[in-house]
């Protein structure tokens, strides 16, 4: 088994606007898998799907080697999940809720559990309705890791939660997976910290997978050019013009995709010449790259 | 010594890593047996992907930096005086090549440069 | 896992469980408040039953709301989080369904408990007329039947979704506020008996509802 996850020629339907169309996906086991769109794109429906909550009309999903929905029930006992809302009851305590979970999760481990209950500094004895919203996240994370999952899925774990408490789970997060060489399939809006942990980047928009690759390939992909006496044509160029704006008289900055360091030449070849050469972050990338998307007619091949 | 990892930079976190274990090292910060934190420690405490530690640790390894004792850990090698002079020197060219660069942008001339960095050394000495 | 579903359920629904126990308890007893050898107070046999039969109408009032509010506190806290827990857990639906159904069950037993002892007692301390008898157990085991297959018909209408659940039990809610509105305004104005008709008197687990409940009888 060497995919964590695999998706094959998705197809979902929810009502008559949102669907999910066609989608190829696969996460490689013991690999830190990012995946980003904007709000509506697809992300927790993609994340429900895996979990085997929502049936596919059309397509194959597999976890850990086990078809989906099918084989749910053995499944789900080594895939932690930390959903975007908090779904616990609010009338057990913490402890309680971990006693909860661990009855249902043949490798909880206990030690480990409190352990963690002391590095994420929560009171075991308060009830979990009565939390703040990052202790909830918290124990959230708590519970998904003391199962000692093969794979964990996470949507939006860390969305509204302030800086320390979002290090804290994330710390976490890494220290087990350090240990346990765990597959994680994380979605969020802060790319910043994906940039940091993930080796390979997905980005849904509007239903369909836009990019699919190993995050230094989508970062190391798009680049920013300060070009002075920037030529008119670019149809002859080697890598694929993005956008371009004017910085005044003599110079543009321009938005290229693919580019190799070679690449000046077919300016020098033209009287042009690149002053300067920035690579994007993330953030920028990924906003970039759903602008192209969205510019390019429907089906065709962007990255 | 590890803050400030910058994964906006366009350097790759797993070089920004072994950069800083290595000028560590050419400053005598880090002495020969000092052992570095272990992969999982250093993923969680920056919250990397632990396989970008590892690709630090190793291409340390190559460079004879450290050396991976398995089950151990990871530790600092004994390195040449020359060698860590070698290390001072290329980060002192990467400074100046970097100010250089950002005076460009600036549009502060290499004259104007030279009598900022004699005044700003001048100042700092005794 | 049971014991943990037990224990959830049983905060939700501690308090349901509690007064329906001493509701149960204290129902028979005061059912059988004239009968007393007091020669100058007892009651004659007419009159005892027709007492008895009075109090007999709150039984399977009490026996519907326990099992309609230890059923809805089964489905609280996954209709609150939308299910998800349930259906991430690892087990499949149907066994989810299972233990949650199972727990509820062990709650109703104190309140069945709880009017055998009442039916138990007041059997023990009533003088009766000549002629009557008690039947404090028969009382008794009717009692948990309809306890039971109320709990059932309430634990199937919750456990769909949310929304579903929400409407059904809206509608029943609706129609009984019309009811008794018009009862109380004097309006001619009969929803409850053709429901009734249909639904209790088909023969069925709902039959246990209809009839007399008479702890002392002939």
């Amino acid at each position: 088994m060497s995919n964590a996850v695999e998706i094959h020629e998705l197809d979902y339907r929810a009502g008559k606007s949102f669907a999910i169309q066609d989608l190829d996906l696969s996460v490689s086991t013991g690999s830190i898998y990012g995946f980003l769109g904007p709000n509506g794109s697809g992300k927790t429906t993609t994340i429900r799907l895996i979990l085997g909550l929502l049936r596919a009309r059309a397509g194959t999903i597999q976890v850990l080697g086990e078809p989906m929905p099918l084989a749910a029930p053995a499944v789900l006992a080594r895939v932690g999940f930390v959903p975007e809302q908090p779904h616990l009851d609010p009338t057990l305590t913490v402890r309680e809720t971990m006693r909860f979970r661990a009855a249902f999760y043949p490798k909880w481990d206990g030690v480990w559990a409190e352990q963690l209950l002391q590095t994420f500094d929560l009171d075991a004895e308060r009830l979990f309705g009565k939390l703040s919203k990052g202790q909830k996240g918290k124990v959230m994370m708590l519970l998904a890791l003391a199962q000692r999952p093969d794979l964990l899925v996470l949507d939006e774990p860390t969305d509204g939660l302030d800086p320390v408490v979002r290090r804290d789970m994330l710390s976490a997060l890494i220290d087990y997976v350090s240990q346990h060489g765990a597959s994680v399939f994380i979605s969020s809006h802060l790319v910043h910290e994906l940039e940091r942990m993930c080796d390979w980047i997905g980005v849904m928009d509007n239903g369909r997978l836009v990019s699919h690759m190993p995050m230094e390939q989508f970062k190391n992909g798009i680049k920013r050019l300060l070009v002075s006496e920037a030529p008119a044509d670019t149809g002859s160029a080697p890598f694929a013009v993005l956008a371009r704006d004017r910085n005044g008289a003599a110079s543009e900055t321009w938005l290229v995709r693919g580019w190799e360091s070679d690449m000046t030449a077919w300016f020098d070849g033209r009287g042009a010449s690149v002053q300067s050469i920035v690579d994007l972050d993330l953030e920028d990338g990924f906003v970039e790259l759903l602008r192209t998307f969205r510019r390019a007619p429907h089906g065709q091949e962007v990255l | 010594m590890f803050d400030h990892i910058d994964p906006r930079s366009p350097t790759p976190l797993y070089a920004q890593i072994a950069a800083r274990v290595r000028v560590a090292v050419a400053a005598g910060n880090l002495r020969p047996g000092d052992a570095l934190p272990s992969v999982r420690q250093l993923a969680s405490r920056l919250r990397v992907n632990p396989a970008t530690v590892v690709q630090a640790y190793r291409e340390l390894e190559t460079d004879g930096f450290v050396e991976l004792r398995q089950g151990a850990g990871t530790f600092v090698r004994e390195v040449r005086a020359e060698r860590r002079a070698g290390e001072r020197a290329h980060q002192a060219a990467s400074l100046v090549r970097r100010m250089v660069a950002e005076a460009g942008r600036l549009g502060v001339s290499v004259d104007e440069l030279h009598a900022a960095i004699a005044e700003e050394i001048g100042a700092r000495s005794p | 896992m049971f014991r943990v579903v037990l224990y959830g359920q049983w905060k939700w629904s501690r308090i349901v469980v509690i007064l329906g126990t001493l509701a149960g308890f204290a129902l028979p007893i005061l059912s059988v408040q004239g009968a007393t050898s007091d020669a100058a107070n007892a009651m004659k046999a007419g009159e005892l039953l027709a007492v008895i039969q009075s109090w007999g109408v709150l039984y399977p009032v009490l026996a519907a709301t326990i099992g309609l509010l230890v059923a809805i506190a089964t489905w609280a806290p996954d209709h609150r989080g939308r299910h998800v827990l349930a259906l991430s857990l690892p087990l499949p639906r149907w066994r989810y369904v299972l233990l949650r159904f199972a727990a509820g069950l062990v709650l109703l037993v104190p309140t069945m408990l709880g009017v055998l002892a009442g039916a138990v007692l007041a059997s023990a301390t009533a003088t009766l007329p000549p002629g009557l008898e008690t039947y404090p157990v028969a009382l008794a085991i009717r009692f948990a039947l309809a306890l039971a297959v109320a709990y059932a018909v309430f634990f199937a209408i919750s456990a769909g979704t949310t929304r579903t659940s929400g409407i059904i039990l809206g509608i029943i809610g609706a129609v009984i506020v019309v009811q008794v509105v018009a009862s109380a305004a004097g309006i001619e104005l009969d929803l409850t008996s053709p429901v009734q008709a249909v639904v209790m008197n088909w023969p069925g687990p709902l039959a246990i509802f209809t009839g007399r409940w008479m702890l002392i009888d002939v």
